[in-house]
């Protein structure tokens, strides 16, 4: 099978290996240690030797021929949380935890089918106060909880 | 050996080491009873709380979720022919049809009775193993170390099955190219951090475990939510156990399973890269076997003795791999690699040294194992009911919560976004490799092993002026580098024999 799922996983991690032994050509060394035995450089080219390898072992004898059904698979949604996740990296900081973390819960709830608002609300925000109050108090971990305009000005 | 037991039970016993046993056993229980969510995930998730407690109460509540997802993954393979490991999916092959019979609370029962005994027995075993194999292992060198660790991860690439070594090997080569990223440790200089200051510390393991297993088994969810139909097949499970009595003819027929599979399970899980899915399935077979025609035919339709081997296994193993992990520092499985990381953490460096450096983690990790099994059974299996309605919570509900906690316990350890933003990168490529069949446990183990890798053969080299020499002059390194080879070469050397042998069985039928 000339697609098999071992074949295009072995090409992918080929592109990374390659990308990554040509990296580590930009790893600087000092003169002195360019004679030495054992240097920054020797393991990264030896990994990169190898991934090449066994990449290749993996795309000419890859031990199944299935091939990849894309058919089944929710993946625009998929798509849509990682770029929640990553917005929600965005905003922690700016609008702080309870805001942030309870509008990434309430889209996250209502992308995989949840339509009652109240419940959207009900279920995300006591849970998303209850756990900064456990974080903050019982932990002693500090996570700043409102937006920046709505602080205090000190 | 008594001391150590007294200074094990002495730290264990406390009041805040107790709940937090107690706690770890429950937590673990509620998420390995999630289908998808495993043991490592279940620790990963636990790391972000650990690594603010001491080194001793941390890994007793590592420890204590450890046993605890097993429990509940045999729990999920029980009701609803989901595992949430591969280590108990050989569990479903009979607790699953017992579930079906409307036995369900027994096979709970049988599948909690013999995790405690294949637990407890193990940990005695551990007992007795680890001080004498950490005594005999002071003697090992940065060589032998640096030995050590290619047949550690030779070997968990050597058990992946047909076809897979090549994958498993190549995946523990990518770890390991991951854990060569940011500043090297000897020269001071930057490396693959692509001008980013973020990267200049390296990789945080804790983000590369969060994001492989516990947002991409999230994010598999998502991609292939379960129909209605099998919703409903969890709610009812979760709803009608049945009785968890179990009577004196059952008691009778797994007391000898259960001997048999401790040992068998603690002897496999000692083994670098076994782990507990090849003692549960090697124990189920070798049962079947023993059973003689009449009961093994049994087998497959709700066993006592089929359900019973598995679950004895795969406890005992996961016991036993704490010995390579607390005697040489070498990690036999995935699940024990992510502990190694969170020693670390701790700037505890496990090994020979730590039975006697920290003689009070290293027995409290093993006391606690016993304290841990009592606390499953005496309290887990009586909320077993409980904790079952858990497969009842809507998945629109669960997911992005677990997408929720896994952010934030990397992010709770950092306070840098960065993080948040390289573990959606990660998990994207998980959730593309996993769609693609590559495992990810031996990445896992390259990334530990990397660093600890580089450091030994560095160490080696130095001691024996620039002179690769070492690696065939030293006996010891020798040996080990020879084990190593025969793990690489025999999975192809009896796949090559088999074919051949295939080959003249078929010329021979033919000719007739």
């Amino acid at each position: 099978m000339l697609l098999s799922k071992d074949r295009i996983g072995g090409v992918l991690l080929l592109l990374f290996c390659v990308t990554y032994g040509l990296l580590s050509q930009n790893i600087r060394l000092l003169p002195f240690q360019e004679n030495v035995a054992f240097h920054a450089r020797t393991m990264p080219e030896v990994l990169a030797v190898l991934g090449i390898g066994l990449s290749l072992i993996v795309i000419l004898f890859p031990g199944a021929a299935a091939r990849p059904e894309l058919r089944g698979y929710q993946w625009a949604k998929c798509a849509l949380f990682l770029v929640l996740m990553s917005g929600y990296g965005l905003t922690i900081r700016p609008l702080g935890f309870i805001l942030s973390t309870s509008l990434f819960l309430m889209i996250g709830f209502a992308l995989l089918g949840e339509r009652r608002p109240l419940t959207l609300v009900l279920v995300a925000v006591p849970l998303v106060v209850a756990f900064w109050v456990l974080m903050t108090q019982g932990l002693d971990v500090f996570i700043e909880p409102l937006p920046g305009f709505l602080k205090a000005e000190g | 050996m008594l001391e150590g037991i007294l200074i094990g039970l002495s730290t264990a016993l406390t009041v805040g080491n107790l709940f937090f046993v107690l706690m770890g056993c429950l937590v673990g229980t509620f998420i390995g009873m999630l289908p998808g969510l495993g043991p490592m995930s279940a620790i990963a998730l636990m790391i972000p709380i650990a690594a603010s407690l001491d080194p001793s109460a941390g890994i007793i509540l590592m420890a204590a979720v450890y046993y605890g997802a097993i429990f509940g993954g045999s729990t999920s393979s029980i009701l609803i022919n989901a595992p949430g490991v591969a280590s108990t999916v050989a569990t479903s092959c009979d607790g699953f049809p017992m579930a079906k019979q409307g036995k369900a609370g027994k096979a709970l029962a049988i599948a909690a009775y013999s995790s405690f005994s294949g637990g407890v027995i193990a940990a005695l075993f551990l007992l007795i193993a680890a001080p004498f194999l950490a005594g005999v292992s002071l003697a090992f060198q940065s060589t032998d170390y640096f030995a050590l660790m290619v047949l550690g991860l030779i070997a968990v690439s050597a058990f992946a099955g047909k076809g897979d070594m090549a994958k498993a090997l190549l995946m523990t080569v990518v770890g390991l190219m991951l854990s060569t990223v940011g500043t090297d440790q000897t020269q001071g200089v930057p490396r693959f951090t692509l001008g980013m200051i973020d990267l200049i510390d390296g990789i945080s393991f804790l983000l590369l475990v969060m994001a492989t297993f516990a947002l991409s088994e999230a994010l598999m969810a998502i991609l292939k939510p379960k129909d209605d139909a099998e919703r409903l097949k969890e709610k009812e499970a979760s709803e009608n156990l049945g009785s968890m009595a179990i009577g004196k003819h059952e008691v009778k027929e797994m007391a000898p399973v259960i001997g048999r599979s401790s040992i068998l399970g603690f002897l496999i899980g000692v083994l670098p890269g076994a782990g507990a899915t090849i003692a549960s399935f090697l124990a189920y077979g070798t049962e079947q076997r023993l059973a003689g025609p009449k009961k093994g035919a049994e087998f497959g339709k709700g066993s006592v003795r089929g359900l019973s081997a598995p679950e004895t296994a795969n406890n005992a193993a996961a016991t036993g791999s704490f010995v390579p992990l607390l005697t040489l520092g070498i990690p036999g499985s995935g699940t024990t690699a992510i502990m190694l990381g969170a020693l670390i953490g701790y700037g505890i460096q496990p090994g020979p040294r730590l039975y006697i450096d920290q003689p009070e983690v290293f027995w409290s990790v093993i006391v606690s194992m016993w304290i841990g099994n009592i606390v499953l059974l005496i309290l887990n299996l009586p909320l077993i009911p409980y904790i079952a309605r858990v497969l009842a919570i809507p998945s629109r509900f669960l997911l992005p919560l677990i997408l929720f906690f896994s952010l934030i316990g990397v992010y709770f350890v950092s306070f840098n976004t960065f993080d948040i933003q390289l573990m959606v990168i990660f998990a994207v490529a998980a959730v593309v490799l996993r769609f693609l069949d590559f495992p990810m446990a031996p990445m896992i183990l390259g990334f530990i092993l990397g660093g600890m890798m580089e450091e030994n053969l560095r160490r080696a080299l130095l001691i024996n002026n620039d002179s690769w020499s070492f690696l065939w002059e030293r006996p010891l390194t020798l040996s080990i580098l020879l084990i190593a080879a025969v793990c690489l070469v025999l999975p192809f050397a009896t796949a090559q024999i088999k074919r051949l042998k295939d080959s003249v069985y078929g010329r021979t039928r033919e000719g007739d």
